[in-house]
């Protein structure tokens, strides 16, 4: 028998059902640091206030939400936002799939491309948006000129309101199909090789093992790929703001670059916050859609493992 | 369509894309090296004389101009994005892992909760935050404050360690911390000495990831910083606007920002897809 | 007293009742196994002892101090888990010192320790690798020798055969009642497999659906089964169950079915209709001349170990299951069924035994 002997504690009480609070706590902590401001913005949203007319504060229900109804530079924001985010993501898609594809092989050269075209992807958004600003700059922007070989001289880009929507558009399909690629390319390198080289067997013609094989197999990532950037996209600010800060006009002026200035500039805290929880039902929307999709995902690749 | 001819558009179209998504990086960082002149020259011009000068007025925080000489705080942007951005994912590794480590191994309904909050505000518009505490931090004597900038980052880094690390420490069987306990260790022994060194590399990649994004943000330090103390994607943007500032020295300025990142993402590549999908997709 | 003793163990996950009340007694020096098919409850059982089963309550007595309510670091026991459960990232000296770091033994009485229980289980030469490294045999000796080390007062093993290749695995299982004698714990043994059981237990606690069906010596378990369900869990090839006919002898009672008739003393035969008869295939007994016994013709033979088992079809058209050694007889031919050399009986509603017949066991029914 042994000769020594554990330890006894003097209490008998199980510590450990206080655990897993204790370790939890500092999070509930920041966790309701976000749900203060969180509150307090739909309070605002509430509330008739701005801050350069501190006594005009006051409760006015959903009279913001009312205002926007017949507000045009509301619609313009949904207008502007909704294009933003359909033609990010639709281009972004396609042009994603489309490398991934290309990509697909595990080859060498396919790996140290594929980690090549990552790069824009860690660049910051507004620093992009500084570059291709360098690079589209009228004087001596490389952009400019290569433009003006094919006819197009005086192309404004980002300062004239027609062409200002393809500017950022642009640099938001350069920061960000990467991430498409990336997550596209992980989920063709997970799916089984067995229907795939079954078909080649078969002589069964490419066009149609991608719409009727790939593409099938590929849509959960496709769904996953698609909410989180549409996500990303309705929302967006950086890229714009640092472009051109909602301009020219208000040809740019998104959701959060207009609740932005509305709080800046005009210091209309109500008005802000009610475009912001606008941005934010939309928003949660699409967030629960996703989370759902990506539990389902996760599953999927726990079943696989 | 003939193989060989497949190849040629295939690799045509792969050229047109490397093009496409690395040219900007490779021009400005060209642009970095050259002269104000050779910058404004048109048409630009491949081949020139590189120079160092605007490095050197970076980096020295001082640059001679035909107007006297300027003082360029770009070091001190640098300065405040490493600071953060390690100081962020510092307090978010402490607050984060063992906060993982509760959600994975104990089913608590607050747990639940806070994964949830946590988890829906990073979709949610930053603004919606950043707006009142904009307010608050006024109130509180926290504006343009370290501590304040580093405590509202969380909402950047933490949900990202706290959803990529959870996942690492729910892939681990727990029976191999019941033989340690049985052992006879504490279950902080077995914390620090067996569920921490197995999650390692889910730790790193959850880190290596929030620094990337608290280095990339532009709009917390936008609202709640002021000139000293902001990060280089603000700092470069008013840069920008400032007058008598030569555009070599933005270019220089943008690859010095873009840098630490983009080594990063190299080093740690694998990680980054599983890191970027919250654990949805292996890389 | 010394050993293991626990009391009304229950746990439930959600509305499921996974442990229903468990009792047990192991005395120091004693080997009880735990047998019972999977879901039965075993490895949870083992779990709700070692103090790593939140859902378990119940009184749990080692050397007759009460620990259920301490961690599992304060209670004086050691676990072979079922998957090893190895620690991947250290090695195999390092696993095994584990216990004995715990307790804050030093390096050099460690060391002697961990080399003498490795030795003693034949893994010394690879002390250094990591588990990854190890063959399955040498994980599940290092998982073992951990358990061992630090010579508890209990020791919990779950299945630890389990991942075992056959040789191996005969192989401990004559060397594990010596080893495990001399270490002198209350030792749980958790297996799936009756031989083993039979091989290194004191006693058998059969468990099936959260609760014990019976806690008896290895030999009254497989003599003597308490219940139906034992009698078919507890046996290769499982024990024919045979609907009987009651004919009453004097002061005994027949029970006729398929051509054999044991008889039974001291059986209470009101109410009971049709009870069954228990018999396992190595005790029919068989004539190969037709001797005014009841033909039966066999349907299929299958060679098993050393033995021939024979699908038999009776004369009144139940189908049994012999075994026989020796020469193995044709399919198509006939045999005689003469009887039966042991049998038990049960009741036909609950299931329960009722009363054994021949003459292996001293066995009060």
């Amino acid at each position: 028998m042994s000769d020594f002997t554990l330890p006894v504690p003097a209490r008998r009480w199980r510590a450990g059902r206080l655990l897993p609070y204790l370790l939890s706590l500092p999070s509930l902590l920041v966790c309701i640091g976000i749900v203060i401001p969180f509150v307090a913005s739909a309070i605002y949203s509430l509330q008739r206030y701005n801050l350069a007319f501190p006594t005009g504060r006051a409760f006015i229900g959903f009279g913001n939400y009312i205002s926007f109804l017949s507000d045009p530079s509301f619609w313009n924001t949904v207008e502007v936002s909704v294009i933003y985010t359909v033609a990010t993501v639709g281009i972004e898609l396609l042009l994603g799939l489309a490398i991934a594809m290309l990509l697909r092989e595990r080859t060498f050269l396919n790996n140290v491309i594929s980690v090549a075209l990552m790069l824009p992807l860690m660049t910051a958004p507004a620093l992009a948006s500084l570059m291709w600003k360098l690079m589209t700059n009228p004087g001596f922007g490389v952009l400019s000129w290569a433009v003006s070989l094919i006819g197009l001289s005086n192309f404004k880009w980002a300062s004239d309101p027609h062409t200002a929507m393809l500017t950022v558009v642009l640099v938001d399909i350069w920061v960000y199909t990467p991430f498409i690629m990336i997550l596209l390319l992980a989920g063709l390198r997970s799916l089984p090789p067995a229907p795939f080289e079954a078909a080649r067997l078969d002589g069964v013609p490419a066009r149609f093992v991608f719409f009727r094989v790939t593409l099938p197999m590929l849509s959960p990532f496709i769904v996953t790929a698609c909410l989180f950037r549409l996500l990303d996209s309705i929302q967006q600010f950086d890229i714009i703001y640092a472009m051109t800060q909602g301009g020219p006009g208000d040809s740019l002026m998104v959701f959060q670059v207009g609740a932005y200035l509305d709080f800046f500039q005009y210091t209309n805290v109500g008005r802000s916050a009610a475009l912001l929880m606008v941005l934010w039902v939309i928003t949660y929307f699409l967030s629960d859609r996703f989370v759902r999709q990506w539990h389902k995902l996760r599953e999927r690749r726990q079943g696989h493992a | 369509m003939p193989e060989p001819v497949i190849r040629v558009l295939r690799g045509g179209a792969l050229a047109l894309i490397l093009l496409f998504f690395l040219f900007p990086i490779l021009w400005i960082l060209l642009m970095s090296f050259q002269t104000n002149a050779d910058i404004l020259r048109i048409p630009p011009r491949l081949g020139f004389t590189p120079t160092l000068s605007n490095y050197v007025a970076l980096l020295s925080g001082k640059l001679a101009t035909s107007s006297g000489t300027l003082d360029i705080t770009f070091l001190r942007n640098l300065g405040n994005s490493l600071l953060l951005s390690v100081a962020s994912v510092a307090a978010s590794l402490v607050l984060g892992v063992p906060a993982a480590y509760a959600f994975a191994r104990y089913r608590f309904r607050l747990g639940e909760s806070i994964a949830f909050t946590l988890l829906s505000f990073r979709f949610a518009p930053p603004l919606l935050v950043l707006l009142p505490l904009s307010l608050y931090f006024q109130i509180l004597g926290l504006t343009n404050t370290y501590g304040g900038l580093i405590w509202v980052y969380q909402l950047i880094t933490l949900p990202l360690i706290l959803w990529i690390v959870r996942g690492y420490f729910e892939d681990a069987s727990p029976d191999i911390e019941h033989a340690y306990r049985v052992d006879g260790h504490s279950w902080w022994r077995t914390f620090t000495r067996i569920a921490i060194p197995l999650a390692r590399p889910g730790i790193a990649a959850a880190g290596l990831l929030a620094f990337i994004f608290a280095w990339n943000n532009f709009v917390f330090a936008l609202v709640l910083a002021s000139a000293d103390k902001q990060p280089v994607t603000v700092g470069a943007l008013a840069f920008v606007t400032a007058a008598g500032i030569q555009y070599g020295q933005i270019a220089a300025a943008i690859v010095l920002s873009i840098l630490p990142t983009l080594a990063l993402a190299l080093y740690a590549q694998r990680w980054l897809v599983e890191g970027l999908s919250l654990g949805a997709v292996k890389g | 007293m010394s050993g293991l003793e626990i009391s009304d163990i229950r746990a439930r996950f959600g509305h499921a009742e996974v442990l229903r009340g468990i009792d047990c007694r192991v005395a120091a020096g004693e080997t009880v196994v735990l047998f019972g098919p999977s879901g039965a409850g075993k490895t949870t059982l083992l779990r709700a002892i070692a103090g790593v089963e939140p859902a378990a309550s119940g009184v749990v007595r080692i050397d007759g101090r009460e620990v259920q309510d301490l961690e599992p670091e304060h209670r004086p026991l050691g676990m072979a888990f079922q998957n090893f459960s190895l620690y991947p990232h250290l090695s195999a000296y390092e696993n095994i010192a584990s216990p004995l770091r715990a307790r804050r033994l030093r390096s050099q009485e460690i060391e002697v320790r961990v080399r003498r229980v490795a030795e003693l289980l034949r893994i010394g030469h690879v002390l250094g690798h990591i588990p990854r490294e190890l063959s399955n045999g040498q994980k599940q000796r290092t998982a073992l020798a951990r358990a061992l080390v630090a010579e508890p007062p209990v020791l919990l093993l779950d299945d630890p055969l389990r991942n075992v290749d056959a040789k191996l695995r005969y192989e401990m299982r004559l060397e594990l009642p010596p080893l495990l004698r001399k270490t002198g714990a209350a030792v749980i043994f958790v297996t799936q497999d009756f031989r083993e059981a039979m091989a290194l237990a004191d006693r058998v606690v059969v468990l099936r659906e959260g609760a014990v069906l019976q806690d008896a010596p290895a030999e009254e378990v497989y003599e003597a089964p308490a219940s139906v369900p034992v009698a078919q869990l507890f046996g290769d090839p499982p024990m024919n169950l045979l609907s009987a006919h009651l004919v009453p002898e004097g002061n005994r009672v027949r029970a006729e079915a398929a051509g054999m008739a044991p008889s039974f003393a001291d059986l209470d035969i009101t109410h009971l209709e049709r009870p069954f008869l228990g018999v396992r295939p190595e005790d029919v007994l068989l004539a190969s001349r037709p001797a005014g016994g009841a033909h039966a013709e066999i349907l299929a033979v299958t060679p098993l170990h050393d033995r021939c088992v024979l699908l038999l079809r009776a004369a009144d058209g139940t189908e049994l299951v012999a075994s026989v050694t020796g020469a193995a007889p044709e399919p198509g031919t006939f045999v005689s069924i003469a009887g039966a050399r042991h049998a038990v009986l049960f009741d036909p509603v609950n299931g329960h035994r009722l009363a054994i017949s021949g003459a292996r066991t001293e066995v009060a029914a």
